[in-house]
């Protein structure tokens, strides 16, 4: 086994872009500003289920809203490249069902569940130990979930959708996310 | 030291940090979340990729996500002992007692039961807050806006259906 965990670096390493310090960077800035926002609390998550918090949706658009227009411009001027999902009805539909179900119970999600763990949260490791199970679940059953998932429906995107004006769908789309995450009123639950 | 980040300096380091993931000089990909689990119960069971196509088309997003989540056990690690000083043993959150029960079995038993359907329900859809949400919003995608009206709705109608709307004041 420990071959095998040793040549997930070796893996990464051999990525086009990127080494395994700058991985490693980029988990380390994710576990600070999820820690330091307190976006990984229960009381955010299950707390935004009960429409009693608010943070995780506002900064949630918000990073969606600045994003988006910073890529598009950063794809435009060569620096990086999409890397769009496709469309699979079954998978995104049943599989959106049964994560927001779990999300709000678990007031978890697969990102800031690990930051939990971090922080010494027992009952999170337990809900690791399910999502383990889960994952070893999903690999032995692989050709029967295919069937839920469906057929592929391409890659649409916004850009795809309104072409000729992919520019100003970007934006209209970005400060549009940016708005919302402003108006949404800032509810918190407390966490003591 | 500010024990707590506002949620709009947050929102802008997180776009701040997916673009640099996104870069070529960071590491030219979308950051995600989800693939790893599949990949570590792999390793954790000592299933041949051979045998699992699964397995084999999850081997370099799962070691890539891997290896950021040591970053992220880190960094959350260090920022709750330093900076947020929240670090501390616990088998249950504050609300669940207000809102729910309190019982830790109950606790322990839906936290292993949402985890499990939390990975499933991300590996179905391809992706999960981060990749779908993060990432794949940021690009416009389609499938990521799907993802997250349904999880949206139904995260909405789980918290309605599974807590109590008025806290309990036993403490």
């Amino acid at each position: 086994m420990l071959d095998r965990i040793l040549s997930i670096f070796t893996t990464v390493g051999q990525e086009p872009h990127g080494s395994v310090w700058i991985v490693l960077l980029i988990g380390f800035i994710f576990g600070v500003i999820v820690q330091y926002t307190r976006v990984a609390e229960f009381e955010k998550i299950a707390g935004f289920a009960m429409l009693k918090d608010t943070v995780v949706p506002k900064m949630l658009f918000l990073a969606i809203g600045l994003a988006s227009i910073g890529l598009y411009i950063m794809v435009e001027m060569g620096y990086a490249e999409y890397h769009i999902k496709p469309v699979i009805l079954g998978g995104l539909i049943v599989g959106g069902i049964l994560f927001g179900i779990g999300m709000a119970i678990f007031g978890k999600c697969p990102g800031t569940g690990p930051v939990s763990i971090a922080e010494g949260r027992i009952d999170v490791m337990v809900g690791a130990a399910g999502g383990i199970f889960g994952g070893l679940f999903f690999t032995l059953y692989y050709d029967k979930f295919k069937m839920i998932m469906g057929e592929s429906l391409g890659k649409p995107t916004l850009n795809t959708i309104f072409t000729g004006h992919e520019g100003l769908s970007i934006l209209v789309f970005g400060i549009g996310l940016i708005i919302i995450s402003i108006i949404i009123p800032l509810r918190e639950l407390d966490d003591k | 030291m500010i024990r707590k980040m506002p949620w709009w300096l947050g929102g802008i380091f997180m776009a701040g940090l997916l673009l640099f993931a996104f870069s070529y000089i960071g590491a030219g990909r979308p950051i995600g979340a989800s693939t790893y689990v599949p990949y570590f119960a792999g390793i954790l069971f000592n299933l041949d990729p051979k045998e699992y196509p699964y397995l084999q088309e999850v081997h370099n997003a799962g070691a890539w996500e891997g290896v950021m989540l040591l970053g992220a056990l880190a960094g959350g690690f260090l920022t709750s002992i330093f900076v947020t000083k929240t670090f501390k043993f616990t088998l249950m959150p504050p609300a669940w007692k207000k809102y729910k029960n309190d019982s830790v079995k109950s606790r322990l038993i839906w936290s292993f039961v949402s985890g499990f359907l939390l990975i499933i329900g991300a590996r179905l859809a391809g992706g999960c807050t981060s990749g779908h949400f993060l990432s794949g919003m940021s690009q416009g995608a389609i499938s990521s806006m799907i993802f997250g009206g349904v999880v949206l709705v139904t995260l909405l109608i789980t918290g309605k259906l599974f807590y109590k709307s008025e806290a309990d004041d036993v403490r």
